[in-house]
């Protein structure tokens, strides 16, 4: 079975990568294949130009899509253990799990269960676990799932604070809103291929179509602009949210609206990542 | 990371997960527990020996007294005298099991059945000298067998040896399930992800057979070493070819371990959920159980026989047959040395076979794998 087809693109030392994509799109297959966990037919993965082998998968950070730590093991010991895995010594790998574990607010549950532990805090855990060793390449299928407004806040900062130490971050998400707020970068694939990758206002700004945001007061119910390649995204009573096509002229719309009511507020601009990744992905 | 600290790290912490283990804590007590009352009830009941003795009648006066005065001294044993009619009736007596052993007193002969009691002896000795008012050196009474006397090793001996197989081939099974256990666990709850992201899977195979090899063997020299104590101390009577073939028990629990353990990891790489870990271990288990049996059967008929014999080297029936049967008679030195060499090259080719079929069930979520399609997965590039 195929999962990844013409799948290429990149992450550098200090950015932040959102890499996005429906289900079943190859992100994990992908994320996998880092880490040597899927053999790939053809294409490999590189790191600084030389293919990743298990010395370089040391230097990785990895969170699973499939969360997965030992349930009846100590937080503290189990930290310790995994960084000892990524090759540190054992005194620095639990100075390490003491300091991260008062970053992430559960120092004082370091000699708990990790089962004893709430949904929350063992995810917590997870993410210590692929951050101790200070890793140069962090990989997070689906950091964000299941985590409450806070927790979200918290793991962003997290997550700019190791973009910020010089580590390349690369995370899948669902969230797009949330990636466009952190990330700089995005990697949007479908159906196993690559179909947009590179700087995420780069790519909003060489997209097809702009947004347009309208709101009309005292115009028609049903109001709607006359003007050719301009289609209605979203309304709500009186505000209107179009998409036009890159050519659309914003000032006819605008014309348009004036001559059916009193236009409150007026916006264009490119699109969203929501609307792109629509737009790219979409049917 | 050098393969020698992966092995270390998987190892050490396979068995700080077991020493923490309240259940595995409370086992171990258990069987301290045991095997100090077990030596303690033998001891309790061996104290009273019964010896059943025949004697033609007329029984010559005082004879039963001198018998019980006799024994008092070995382990304040009982003695129960029975008087038959003939030298015919009480060899009949003798063949029935109804007497031990069978007094003939003009010959001044002792009779047992097939094998010489040496403490029945003394007291019947002892007795009849006492009554004729003998004084030593020479032996009072003849001894001798109904039966041309068997091989120097009975039944008993036989039984006694496959228990001791019966330790490892259990030792071997509960550990070995422990591994299978372990793997599973790890395979279902996605954690063997972040640790084959650093550690490659032979290494991780490697680490767990060790480190729960190191924690069974840490167990079985602590019973042992009670039993070994208490054994020293005189709590029970223990055949004197014993020390020989528990000395063999630790070695060839390890190599046996080794190579059933590779076996069980493989089987757990194939299984998917943890409630499959019993049944994935199934056919390893069984086989275990099968290569003891055979062993059983085997060294009953014949000890040196052309089936003994192949089982002592076979690689999957010598890590419990070689250790029985070096306690029952003597294996010369390059059987030993050839179960060894074949053993090892065994678990050589089942860790290579193994390691495959781990890395390809341990990545593959989804219903069990079957071992065609492990291997024929393994073989891709």
């Amino acid at each position: 079975m195929q999962a990844l087809d013409g799948c290429s693109f990149a992450v550098e030392r200090g950015r932040m990568l959102g890499f996005l994509g429906p289900n079943g799109a190859g992100k994990t297959t992908t994320m996998r294949l880092v880490f040597g966990l899927v053999e790939p037919e053809a294409g490999e993965a590189l790191w600084d130009g030389r293919p990743i082998g298990l010395k370089e998968r040391l230097r990785f950070g990895y969170m699973p899509e499939e969360r997965g730590l030992y349930p009846r093991m100590p937080v503290g010991e189990q930290l310790a253990y995994f960084a000892c895995l990524h090759g540190m010594q054992e005194r620095a790998a639990r100075a390490a799990t003491v300091d991260w574990l008062a970053r992430l607010g559960l120092a004082e549950r370091a000699d708990a269960k990790l089962e004893e532990l709430s949904h929350g805090n063992q995810q917590r855990v997870q993410l210590a676990a692929s951050l101790l060793h200070e890793p140069e390449l962090l990989v997070l299928d689906e950091p964000f799932a299941g985590l409450d407004p806070v927790a979200v806040h918290t793991l962003a900062e997290v997550l700019r604070g190791e973009a910020a130490r010089g580590a390349a971050v690369l995370f899948s998400s669902h969230q797009l809103e949330l990636v466009e707020n952190i990330c700089e970068e995005v990697a949007i694939i479908d159906h196993g291929r690559i179909v947009a990758t590179g700087d995420l206002d780069e790519l909003r700004r060489r997209s097809q179509r702009r947004r347009i945001e309208l709101q009309l007061d005292g115009g028609p119910p049903g109001w709607f602009p006359h003007v050719r390649g301009v289609e209605l995204a979203e309304r709500h009573n009186g505000d209107l949210h179009l998409l036009a096509d890159r050519d659309v002229d914003p000032e006819q719309v605008l014309a348009d609206a004036e001559g059916s009511g009193r236009v409150l507020a007026f916006s264009y601009g490119p699109p969203t990542l929501s609307e792109l990744f629509l737009e790219l992905v979409g049917s | 990371m050098s393969p020698r600290r992966a092995i270390t790290l998987v190892a050490r912490r396979e068995i700080r997960e077991r020493l923490r283990s309240k259940v595995f804590i409370g086992a171990t007590i258990l069987m301290l527990v045991l095997v100090a009352g077990s030596t303690a009830l033998g001891g309790a009941l061996s104290k009273t020996p019964t010896y059943r003795f025949g004697v033609m009648a007329p029984a010559p006066p005082g004879l039963a007294t001198a018998l019980e005065r006799a024994a008092k001294p070995f382990d304040d044993a009982k003695v129960r005298l029975q008087v038959v009619t003939s030298a015919a009736a009480g060899r009949q007596a003798l063949r029935d099991e109804k007497v031990d052993a069978l007094l003939l007193l003009p010959q001044s002969r002792l009779l047992f059945r097939s094998n010489v009691d040496a403490k029945a002896a003394a007291v019947a000795d002892t007795a009849v000298r006492s009554l004729r008012r003998h004084l030593p050196p020479a032996p009072e009474l003849t001894a001798g067998t109904l039966e041309p006397a068997k091989s120097n090793t009975t039944d008993a001996a036989v039984l006694t040896a496959m228990l001791g197989a019966s330790v490892l081939l259990g030792a071997i099974a509960v550990y070995g399930q422990w591994v299978l256990t372990g793997i599973v666990e790890e395979k279902s709850n996605r954690v063997v992800e972040l640790i084959l992201s650093t550690v490659r899977s032979r290494h991780l195979l490697a680490g767990k057979v060790i480190g729960i090899g190191l924690v069974g063997l840490a167990q079985l020299a602590l019973i042992g070493g009670l039993a070994a104590v208490l054994l020293a101390a005189g709590a029970f009577d223990a055949p004197t070819s014993l020390g020989g073939s528990v000395a063999l028990i630790v070695p060839w629990f390890a190599l046996g371990f080794a190579l059933y353990a590779v076996a069980y990891a493989a089987a757990g790489a194939l299984a998917s959920r943890a409630q499959d870990a019993n049944s994935a271990g199934g056919p390893i288990t069984y086989t275990l159980i099968a290569v003891y049996f055979i062993g059983y059967v085997a060294l009953t008929a014949d000890k040196n026989g052309l089936l003994a014999n192949l089982l002592t080297v076979f690689p999957l029936s010598a890590p419990l047959v070689l250790p029985a049967r070096s306690a029952l008679v003597g294996v010369p030195l390059w059987e030993h040395v050839l179960a060894v060499l074949l053993v090892l090259a065994t678990i050589y080719a089942l860790v290579r076979f193994a390691g495959r079929i781990y890395t390809q069930g341990l990545l593959r979520g989804g219903p069990r794998l079957g071992l065609r399609t492990a291997w024929r997965l393994s073989r891709q590039p």
